[in-house]
């Protein structure tokens, strides 16, 4: 049943990795082409030199991430710790409206936040994309947070208090420290959701070199309908995949217990 | 000091208050803005300049067959979809809950579909299904079978258009459902055994009730997403053939980008909105029996 399983997740994404790397006769006519015309690294190069390079996409894609995260998270933390504290009446409202807010899905958005961008010149800014991105991922980094403050014990923060540190300092010097896994999880929750993110990149960033990896996908699946050079589209989404691939993998810990102690608690 | 002088309720709306507006100001806003441009005209005609011209969007949406094609597209997209996923996923997360060696290595291995982008796998689907070239067609040649046309008619294009969406979303169902499981007490299932239950009357007497707040709530949110599916079939379809797999979502994305119609882009995109709010509020309501824990 395991393997099934594994089968079925990665047999799609080991058929990438191994059209990325054969030569397009082989593609073709499978078994009948002699050893030397078969593997090659040629789909490689070609991406790797077009016009704008995938490095690029990658690049933009690491940017907007990385200020995504780190947005998400500043305005997160306040947010998750206010909102535990709280509680009560208001506490139960807030949170209700990030549920509502964490399952809309974005792509609804995308008229009003393009006029948006127009009217405010974000168009085509690779670090206005972290505003909307960052909204988009609050209410999850939020409830996941919130449940972690929840989890601390209630004495110390008051043993830190009565030792006069202020709030800034209580979160900074106290509680944040004990928060590290939820926040290392939650950060890499954020970063896969910016690296994903398509319809609002699609529609703020037209400058090539801009393209962020998804939108830049897209535009290579367009480009061309009739001639199709599969081996390269290949390249480009192992390419593309290869990030997030060892994120997951280095991280899987922190994403699996994420996830499941944000659904628990949450 | 300052903050003892603040009452603690101030101090901590004061905490949450830049995260809430920012949330207002991307998701309320919008919302209000397309339902204001949704009575308005603003296309190349009037030069995008909005234009009050009371409910003809509307009058023109209801005559629109494009858009009721279109919502029974994604309506029978979600429904179709999500239903395979919560089935997949239960099976996924059972799997994945059995101890075992290496279970950590699986499981990341298993959500790794989730995790990549979308388009980037549609990408990759389209090869998978590419006539006569892909993959799957070498396993039919390999077979003895002629070579088939997955994203060639209407009706086999939506049902892989579907099984890509099982593919790549089934796995969040699963950690879902993982995370139920996991809050499920291994006392509980022990005792039932000692009674000498079946693996199946576990799963039906124990396992299933116990799931339900997490199955309710897998089932709001992907039928929400499932929903505005678009990145999905933008790539692999871009809707076709014949709008077989457009969805509502890409109908308001081509009425603004391509028909550079913003007032009637609008209009699908409060349409889209009120079905998904009309649904999951139904959706709520048959599952209120045993509401989420909110607290």
């Amino acid at each position: 049943m395991k393997s099934l399983l594994l089968l079925w997740s990665l047999a799609p994404l080991a058929w990438q990795l191994y059209t990325s790397l054969v030569t397009p006769e082989a593609l073709v006519q499978g078994g009948g082409v002699e050893a030397g015309a078969f593997w090659t690294l040629e789909n490689y190069r070609q991406v790797w030199l077009a016009d704008p390079p995938i490095w690029r996409y990658l690049l933009n894609s690491a940017v907007v991430g990385a200020a995504t995260t780190a947005l998400t998270l500043t305005l997160a933390v306040p947010c998750a710790y206010g909102l535990q504290r709280q509680g009560g009446r208001l506490g139960w409202l807030v949170t209700l409206a990030l549920l509502a807010t964490a399952i809309f899905p974005t792509v609804l958005l995308f008229l009003a936040l393009l006029q948006l961008a127009r009217a405010l010149g974000l168009a085509n800014n690779l670090l206005a994309l972290s505003l909307p991105y960052a909204a988009l991922c609050l209410p999850l980094a939020v409830l996941l947070l919130r449940a972690a403050f929840a989890d601390l014990p209630p004495d110390l923060e008051d043993a830190a208090r009565l030792e006069g540190l202020n709030l800034p300092r209580r979160l900074r010097h106290v509680l944040l420290p004990l928060l590290a896994p939820s926040l290392a999880s939650t950060a890499i929750l954020v970063f896969l959701f910016s690296w994903n993110e398509y319809p609002i990149a699609l529609t703020w960033i037209s400058r090539p070199e801009l393209l962020t990896l998804p939108p830049a996908i897209a535009r290579i699946a367009g480009s061309s309908l009739f001639t199709v050079p599969y081996g390269a589209f290949a390249a480009a989404t192992v390419l593309g995949s290869l990030p997030l691939l060892l994120l997951v993998l280095i991280f899987q810990r922190s994403i699996v217990s994420g996830l499941t102690q944000g659904a628990i608690k949450g | 000091m300052k903050e003892q002088r603040l009452k603690p309720t101030l101090v901590n709306s004061l905490l949450m208050l830049p995260a809430l507006l920012l949330l207002a100001i991307v998701f309320a806003w919008p919302l209000l803005d397309s339902a204001w441009l949704s009575t308005q005209a603003s296309s190349v005609l009037t030069g995008l300049t909005p234009l009050a011209n009371g409910g003809a969007n509307w009058q023109r949406l209801l005559g629109d067959a494009r858009f009721w094609q279109d919502a029974a597209v994604t309506l029978r997209f979600a429904g179709v979809s999500v239903a395979l996923e919560l089935l997949l996923g239960l099976a996924m997360a059972l799997l994945l809950h059995q101890p075992s060696r290496g279970r950590g290595w699986l499981r990341a291995l298993t959500l790794l579909p989730w995790a990549l982008p979308t388009t980037v796998l549609a990408l990759g689907w389209r090869w998978i299904y590419n006539d006569p070239y892909g993959p799957l067609n070498a396993i039919l040649r390999a077979c003895g079978a002629a070579p088939f046309g997955f994203l060639t008619t209407p009706a086999s294009t939506w049902l892989f258009t579907v099984l890509a969406d099982v593919w790549k979303t089934t796995p969040f169902v699963a950690l879902l459902l993982l995370a139920g499981l996991q809050s499920i007490p291994a006392e509980l299932e022990e005792s039932l055994v000692l009674e000498g239950a079946s693996p199946l009357q576990i799963l039906r007497r124990l396992t299933l009730p116990l799931l339900r707040p997490w199955i309710s709530l897998a089932l709001l949110f992907r039928l929400a997403q499932a929903l505005g599916v678009f990145d999905l079939v933008q790539v692999l379809t871009r809707g076709g053939p014949a709008g077989s797999t457009e969805s509502l979502a890409l109908y308001a994305y081509l009425n603004a980008m391509r028909f550079l119609d913003f007032g009637y882009s609008a209009t699908l995109v409060i349409a889209t909105f009120l079905l998904l709010v009309l649904l999951t509020a139904l959706g709520w309501l048959l599952l209120r029996r045993r509401p989420l824990e909110l607290s």
